[in-house]
């Protein structure tokens, strides 16, 4: 051991500093190498990411782009440190809640006039609302967004003599209640599961679909003033849920603490007839369906009133960094990844749709295999999420909606509880951030 | 278990096979876990989605396994792991035995500072040290670099390292080093022929935890080093991670079982030296 | 009284032997040849711990938010005020304390069965030894997401056993990270599996400066299990067992990651641990003062605790 130690002790400090120089990227002949942070998790879209970087640097000779792969489980952390630190990568794919705090935080580059007229007509005007803040700056370019749909068993489904919704009619929400408690049957089978690891994005995100919001922007003397409403309106979805876990039982209460790939092993037992998930469930429903099962993709319920079919969504993004040195580069590499046969090809890698009035139109998009085709019919429904561009939401999710979702979903508390808590306890969050 | 008051001399035989009955049942809490995620690396996504899984895969296949190492360097991440795990280790124990040795020896203003503020640097929330450390690395330049990271973790490993060594220390008797030392010993040597080898096991027990923390360290990992080339395992694993906590199970569990191989090699190794029978030779001798 | 004649032929059991510190000084000396060795471990320490963590103390006293855009400015102990009255942050630290202490507990007591087992000699005792550790040798980013289906409501392996044996009934599931009764004793007990290993090992060290030969007088003079333990296996590991522990409870007490991973800090806010408040005021909220400012507190009343329990276990030590 004890000549073991120094001999070893050398060879490892010897072998660090070999690796540590070997890894320089030293380029002095002019060309511009940028660093594209990915968050691309799918197999086929990091393929594509990869691919579309090689070829953006086989023809382009000035600037070249360095693929990084980032994770979403802990984007926000690592982008938040090197930024502070000064070493943020120059282009920035992440999603519109995270880049609230890191625009009004001056980390990210206005890309208003920086990005191609044809793309700012090819991504319609209510994608574009959810990176834009701060008096008109645009923070990032939405290229991808992620409905929330319902997975049914198509079994289960057509014995229980439903109608079975289409995108151009779906259920309303009361028929959804109603299916529900036909399709239950008590001790075997729950007529839907929410899975509410996330309550709060859930809860939110539906409103709209009722014509509430939750979040509203009053215009004051300093600028919009951001403020939570739990009204009738906002409300109707949330209480349809506790509803339904506390009353009809159509939807377990064990589904309250899971997330959606939970829920699956249930679903393909027929414990579950039908499960809301996000739209890139699908693989993995795809990837794991027992041989025989068949399943089918359906659009969520809205209101009863006109309009009243919409839900809010938070889009993927990609930034750049304002402390970059090649901002115009940078935006000029986001503008290819998002060219509408580009876009096409990322967001089927990832299993999800791109905001793109052209890509959408992809036909592989549009394939009726794997409800592809609900997806893209729902397309036109998707909203900004009322939380985007609030700032203080993550507080106030964290410390207060949080908690008292779950607790309202188990049954621990009224609805006045849950209002009071969310609005009262919320407004005094959000009015100190916007002091 | 052995520590239970039994109010009856058990009879010899019958102790032991509660000894081994206690201990298998250690063994089972602490160990099914990993015999669960060696299941699911060789079970397909459509038996992953089942709802009565089975501790035997029903159809075992390697396809994950293969598509880990497909999706990310594995390998590259592995030796990353290793180089750095490995360097911190020794480093911070190279240094921490001196250093322990003295601060019992010696009960100066020094030494109680400094335990003091080994126990104060462990209770401050250590991701508050992040980014002031962050730009300290990178006025140094060594951020973005294994040794930049090897740096960290030495740092990050002593508090522990000398608190735990002062206790062994502390056991080691002074008679022993006065005996050296009137032999005309010099303090180094002392240390070195006469407490070191006394210290074996408590040093065994150091270097066990300075390679694990090193090992599994993610958070500095994740900030300091950008290049993918330079990436460590723990960082790679996260990768298997999807939004709102989706995993793509089959092949995280895979790539965690091969994360979890060199560390359990290395605890195999090494377990032998935590036995005693040390002690008793030295004083004899 | 055999007892203690034992205890009196113990040589070398514990720390110095009673000298004056002037005494051993004048012996050893801290000199030149003490710095040397003592100071390589320090120059890293306090430039690479203790002025970051200086700094960041420093900052609880600032406005310091994420961000390029405003200005930090002292505040004296505006954030200390702000905290006396954060409600949320108290409950959480309540919750705190309550995990640290069981959790710490736990470990300490199943881990010194452990260790006291594997320094018997038995069979496989390498395997055993090896396979004690496993919690340490896996990586954390999978640790959460194993016990995640462990406790699985519906694919769980934990109650698919418990329906084996009778204990549950056919189709009975437990909710146990959901619910709000079960989710902390639930991460409780994840937390003990997790930190067993460090324990075990450091306790299994110490046991080796059990003196052999008194075990065996202590035998030979017909003292039981008990009596054994109490009089010559405890004291001797004694000092590494509270060295261990105090750290435990530091480390449980600052952790969050792996019950976040479970819980999310849910249901209803049961688990939320007072470290993922300051982490959470940190990156996600961009808060640094604020946060600082918590972690200024977390160290205060972990060092009271931890000053009582030393004091306490110190005194009583007969050296």
């Amino acid at each position: 051991m004890k000549r073991v130690l120094p001999a070893a002790l050398a060879t490892l400090l010897a072998t660090t500093l070999l690796t540590s120089c070997a890894g320089g990227e030293g380029d002095d002949s002019g060309t511009v190498t940028l660093d594209y942070y990915s968050l691309a998790w799918q197999k086929e879209s990091v393929a594509a990411n990869k691919a579309l970087v090689a070829r953006w640097n086989k023809t382009h000779k000035a600037v070249k782009v360095r693929y990084v792969q980032g994770s979403w489980d802990n984007v926000h952390d690592q982008l938040l440190t090197s930024f502070e630190g000064g070493e943020a990568p120059d282009i920035i794919h992440d999603d519109a809640s995270d880049l609230t705090d890191f625009a009004y935080g001056g980390y990210l580059a206005d890309l208003s006039k920086l990005l191609p007229g044809e793309l700012r007509s090819d991504i319609p005007r209510t994608s574009w609302d959810s990176t834009t803040m701060n008096g008109g700056k645009v923070y990032g370019v939405p290229f991808l967004q992620e409905p929330r749909v319902i997975i049914a068993n198509k079994k289960l489904l057509e014995r229980s003599g439903a109608r079975i919704p289409t995108a151009g009619k779906p259920w309303t929400w009361d028929e959804f209640e109603k299916v529900s408690r036909r399709l239950t049957r008590p001790g075997k089978r729950f007529g839907t599961v929410w899975t509410m690891k996330e309550p709060v994005k859930q809860s939110v995100n539906l409103s709209l679909s009722t014509g509430g919001k939750v979040f509203t922007k009053k215009r004051t003397d300093d600028g919009t003033k951001n403020a939570v409403r739990f009204d009738r309106a906002d409300s109707a979805v949330s209480r349809l849920i506790n509803r339904q876990v506390n009353k009809d039982r159509t939807a377990p209460r064990s589904g309250l603490g899971m997330g959606g790939s939970d829920a699956l092993p249930g679903f393909f037992a027929g414990k579950y007839a039908t499960v809301p998930l996000n739209f890139s469930f699908r693989q993995q429903v795809q990837q794991q369906a027992p041989d025989g099962f068949e399943w089918t993709v359906l659009p969520m319920p809205r209101g009863e009133g006109p309009g009243q079919n919409a839900q809010g969504v938070v889009p993927q993004t990609l930034s750049v960094a304002q402390e970059s040195e090649h901002k115009q580069a940078a935006a000029d590499f986001i503008a290819y990844m998002s060219r509408p046969e580009h876009m096409a090809e990322l967001a089927k890698g990832d299993w999800i749709l791109p905001t793109g009035k052209k890509a959408l139109k992809d036909p592989e998009i549009n394939k009726k295999k794997d409800g592809w085709r609900t997806g893209v019919a729902t397309a036109k429904t998707l909203r900004p999420s009322p939380a985007l561009g609030v700032r203080g939401y993550a507080e106030w999710s964290d410390k207060i909606a949080t908690p008292a979702f779950q607790r309202y979903y188990n049954g621990d508390t009224s609805h006045t509880a849950l209002s009071d808590s969310l609005v009262h306890d919320g407004n005094l969050i959000l009015n100190r951030y916007q002091r | 278990m052995s520590a239970l008051p039994p109010r009856i001399h058990l009879a010899r035989g019958t102790g032991r096979a509660a000894q081994y009955l206690a201990l298998l049942c250690y063994l089972v809490f602490l160990a099914f876990p990993l015999l669960w995620l060696i299941s699911t690396s060789f079970k397909s996504p459509q038996e992953l989605g089942r709802i009565d899984p089975t501790w035997i895969p029903q159809h075992p296949s390697l396809d994950n396994f293969r598509e880990a190492f497909e999706a990310q360097p594995l390998a590259r991440s592995a030796l990353n792991s290793l180089i750095v795990a490995g360097s911190a280790t020794l480093i911070s124990v190279a240094i921490a035995v001196p250093a322990a040795y003295i601060l019992v020896r010696y009960r100066s203003k020094v030494s109680s500072a400094a335990t003091g503020w080994v126990l104060v640097s462990q209770m401050f929330p250590f991701v508050l040290v992040i980014i002031p450390l962050f730009l300290l690395l990178k006025n140094v330049h060594l951020i973005n670099s294994l040794s930049g990271l090897i740096i960290v973790y030495v740092v990050w490993n002593l508090p522990f390292s000398l608190w735990m060594l002062q206790g062994y220390v502390k056991a080691v008797p002074v008679s022993l080093e006065e005996a050296a030392a009137m032999d005309g010993a010099s303090r180094f040597r002392t240390l070195r022929s006469v407490v070191l080898p006394l210290l074996t096991p408590g040093l065994v027990a150091t270097l066990m935890f300075s390679f694990v923390t090193a090992w599994n360290e993610f958070f500095f990992a994740l900030v300091l080093l950008k290049s993918p080339e330079n990436q460590t395992m723990s960082v790679i694993l996260t990768r298997f991670l999807g939004a709102e906590g989706v995993a793509d199970l089959g092949p995280l569990a895979a790539a965690s079982v091969l994360a979890t191989i060199p560390s359990l090699l290395f605890f195999a190794l090494l377990q032998r030296r935590l036995a005693g029978g040390m002690l008793a030779g030295a004083v004899k001798g | 009284m055999k007892g203690r004649s034992a205890r009196e032929r113990v040589p070398f059991r514990g720390t110095a032997p009673p000298r004056t510190p002037a005494a051993r000084k004048r012996y050893l000396g801290l000199d030149r040849g003490a710095w040397f060795l003592l100071l390589p471990a320090l120059i890293p320490i306090l430039i690479l711990s203790a002025g970051p963590l200086l700094y960041a103390i420093s900052l609880a006293f600032t406005d310091s938010q994420a961000g390029r855009t405003v200005a930090t400015q002292f505040v004296g102990f505006d954030n200390f005020a702000d905290l006396r009255l954060d409600s949320l942050f108290w409950e959480s630290f309540r919750i705190g304390l309550v995990w640290a202490v069981c959790v710490t507990g736990f470990q300490l007591l199943l881990a010194l069965g452990l260790a006291l087992l594997l320094n018997q000699n038995l069979r496989f005792r390498w395997l055993a030894r090896t396979l004690a550790l496993v919690p340490w040798a896996m990586p954390e980013v999978v640790v959460g997401i194993m016990w995640r289906l462990v406790y699985h409501q519906d694919a769980g392996i934990l109650n698919k056993t418990l329906r084996q044996v009778g204990i549950l009934s056919e189709g009975g599931n437990i909710d146990w990270l959901t619910n709000l009764s079960l989710a902390l004793p639930a991460v409780i007990l994840v937390g003990v599996w997790a930190g067993m290993p460090q324990t075990t090992v450091v306790l299994l060290a110490g046991l080796q400066n059990v003196p052999r030969e008194l075990t065996e007088a202590a035998q030979l003079d017909g003292a039981g299990i008990w009596r054994r333990f109490v009089s010559v296996t405890w004291p001797a590991v004694k000092p590494v067992a509270i060295a261990i522990t105090a750290l435990n409870f530091i480390w449980n007490f600052n952790s969050f990651g792996l019950v976040y991973v479970l819980t999310q800090g849910g249901p209803g806010g049961q688990t939320r641990l007072p470290m993922l408040f300051a982490y959470e005021e940190a990156f996600k909220y961009g808060q640094f003062g604020y946060a600082a400012a918590m972690g200024v507190v977390m160290i205060a009343v972990i060092a009271v605790f931890l000053t009582v329990f030393l004091r306490k276990h110190l005194k009583e030590d007969p050296s």
